[in-house]
């Protein structure tokens, strides 16, 4: 029996084939997305009524929110039109940041991609900046560029740059060199092998730089707007969190999350609308 | 990426037999030497410039400046003690993240309800940037190990778990067929089978793991702390003790390096097979 149970545990194909009856056959195929949304309702609910099923010391209670708090407040947050200034200003550095990246980091990885001898100079700097968590900068930005705007961006542009350059790079190399030969031989100069075979050949390795880069890119402007900050959203949870208003952190996390999330969905867009051209065996791989 | 066939790119190379040896010795170390020499540059044109540009030393340094604070950094021991303080949460975290990561990622990858039950949740909290959360956990356990630590360890155990489950999925099915057909349980099957598989994903997973650590750890320690090399990053900044900071920052940026090409390198050595990624 206990073998069996495994089986069905293992792959839940094994115990309903085509002789499955109807609901278990629905089910099936539900069943992925029920237990996903399942799991965290779950945990909402639980997290809601943790604090009536355990007695808490007052002391931990001020540290404490539930769920419907942090709804509350998100959503007065934005009733109220309080969340828009500081979302503005962190929105600002978030899209300059990832502008310069995007602006810098596909041309030089295009450059490097093309270039081995740049490349093998570049790749000591690029394997150390790289594997350092930029935020070991920002004292030193802090102190160049001041509070504000500019050291934000430069964190920004610091977290993106890499992700995009390494990756287009990456793409650039992987470029077919039968395609470029043939550009080549009709007498194509190097812009022209850049804009018609390996740009568009890196171009899933670019989208992959792009998306780890709106998650740095996010990931700077929490941090730059903890340490080094006037205004911004960052700067309102730090605050709220001095304060014991534990809502507004979560709240805080919510928008920036949601806010990388629906970057993130944007460049999915962006990659479907741009690799229309390509065959489809080309996008298996 | 599809496997091509080598296609000769440049038909006017000379056939490898025609290639002294010497040349063959630059042109393999040819990446290498080229590296070196633009590292050496680039610290030379940093020296030489400030021959020709006034140095306001409260803004920017210079190597030399830097190595002889260094060297202070060294003698008085205060940079030793300042690693052994940040090193603490930082292995303790990591340590952490292995432990409730990989067995938990096993699980979810052997068990698809569990997976399908675990994979969206654990996905969002790995998307939203819970560096966010730092303040909370700074005033709530406080600034030292254990408030680290968890920055840490919250910071560091995604990759773990999503990793040990991409290891399981990817567990040859006869195998697991085999080692049941001689009786093996379930247990046998984690231990025999799965946890050898998963091995070289977990490495993968602490070659990103290691970096977002090195960030829980900053994070922390520039919130609120007495002591750590954040901390004294940090405070040199106070202090416009320029050079100092810069050797701090050159220190963490080599334990960085260090640490993720050493697991790199472990990687390629112990695990061949798994080129890329």
């Amino acid at each position: 029996m206990a073998e069996t149970q495994i089986l069905d545990g293992a792959r839940p194909e094994a115990g309903g084939g085509e002789g499955a009856s109807p609901g278990r056959r629905l089910w099936r195929r539900i069943e992925p997305a029920a237990l996903g949304t399942g799991s965290i309702v779950l945990m909402l609910v639980l997290w809601q009524f943790l604090p009536d099923v355990l007695p808490m010391k007052a002391g931990t209670k001020l540290f404490f929110t539930v769920p419907s708090g942090i709804a509350a407040t998100l959503w007065q947050m934005f009733a109220s039109g309080s969340i828009w200034a500081p979302l503005a200003v962190s929105a600002e550095a978030f899209i300059l940041g990832l502008g310069l990246a995007i602006l810098v980091g596909l041309p030089l990885g295009v450059l490097l991609g093309r270039s081995s001898v740049l490349a093998a100079m570049c790749d000591p700097f690029i394997t150390a900046f790289n594997a350092t968590p930029r935020l070991v900068f920002l004292p030193l930005l802090l102190l160049w560029f001041g509070l504000g705007l500019w050291s934000k961006l430069a964190v920004v542009f610091l977290g993106a740059l890499f992700p995009l350059l390494i990756n287009t790079y990456e793409g650039v190399r992987h470029a077919d060199r039968l395609l470029i030969n043939v550009v080549r031989s009709f007498g194509a100069s190097e812009w022209d092998i850049a804009r018609l075979v390996v740009v568009p050949n890196a171009l899933p390795f670019i989208i992959v730089g792009l998306r780890l880069a709106i998650g740095r890119a996010v990931l700077g402007v929490v941090v730059a707007e903890f340490f080094g900050s006037q205004d911004g959203l960052g700067v309102v949870m730090v605050r709220a969190a001095s304060e014991f208003k534990v809502d507004v952190v979560f709240a805080g996390l919510i928008v920036f999350a949601a806010l990388s999330l629906i970057m993130t969905g944007l460049v999915q867009v962006l990659e479907r609308r741009l690799s229309r051209w390509r065959p489809q065996h080309v996008n298996a791989d | 990426m599809p496997e091509r066939a080598e296609r000769p790119d440049r038909t006017t190379e000379p056939p490898a037999e025609a290639i002294a040896v010497r040349p063959r010795f630059a042109f393999r170390y040819r990446n290498f030497l080229l590296g070196t020499l633009a590292v050496v540059a680039f610290f030379a044109a940093w020296q030489a410039i400030f021959l020709f540009v006034p140095l306001n030393p409260l803004f920017m340094s210079k190597p030399s400046l830097i190595a002889a604070g260094y060297v202070d950094l060294l003698d008085s021991g205060d940079l030793a003690h300042d690693l052994a303080v940040s090193a603490v949460p930082f292995f303790l975290g990591l340590a952490a993240a292995v432990v409730i990561g990989v067995p938990l990622g096993m699980v979810m990858g052997w068990r698809p309800r569990v997976g399908y039950a675990l994979d969206p949740l654990l996905t969002i909290f790995y998307a939203s940037p819970l560096v966010a959360l730092a303040p909370l956990l700074v005033i709530f356990f406080g600034v030292g190990i254990p408030g680290k630590t968890i920055i840490v360890f919250s910071l560091s155990v995604f990759p773990f778990v999503f990793n040990a489950c991409a290891g399981v999925r990817a567990v040859d099915r006869r195998l697991i067929d085999v080692v049941r057909s001689m009786g093996g349980g379930e247990w046998d099957l984690y231990r025999k089978i799965m946890l050898p598989s998963v091995l070289p994903y977990g490495v993968a997973a602490a070659r990103i793991a290691v970096g977002r650590a090195l960030i829980g750890v900053l994070v922390g320690e520039f919130f609120a702390a007495s002591e750590g090399i954040g901390f004294a990053i940090s405070r040199f900044g106070d202090l416009f003790a320029i050079d100092k900071m810069f050797g701090c920052i050159l220190t963490v940026m080599a334990i960085a390096v260090v640490l993720t090409e050493g697991i790199r390198f472990a990687e390629r050595t112990a695990f061949p097979w798994r080129t890329g990624q």
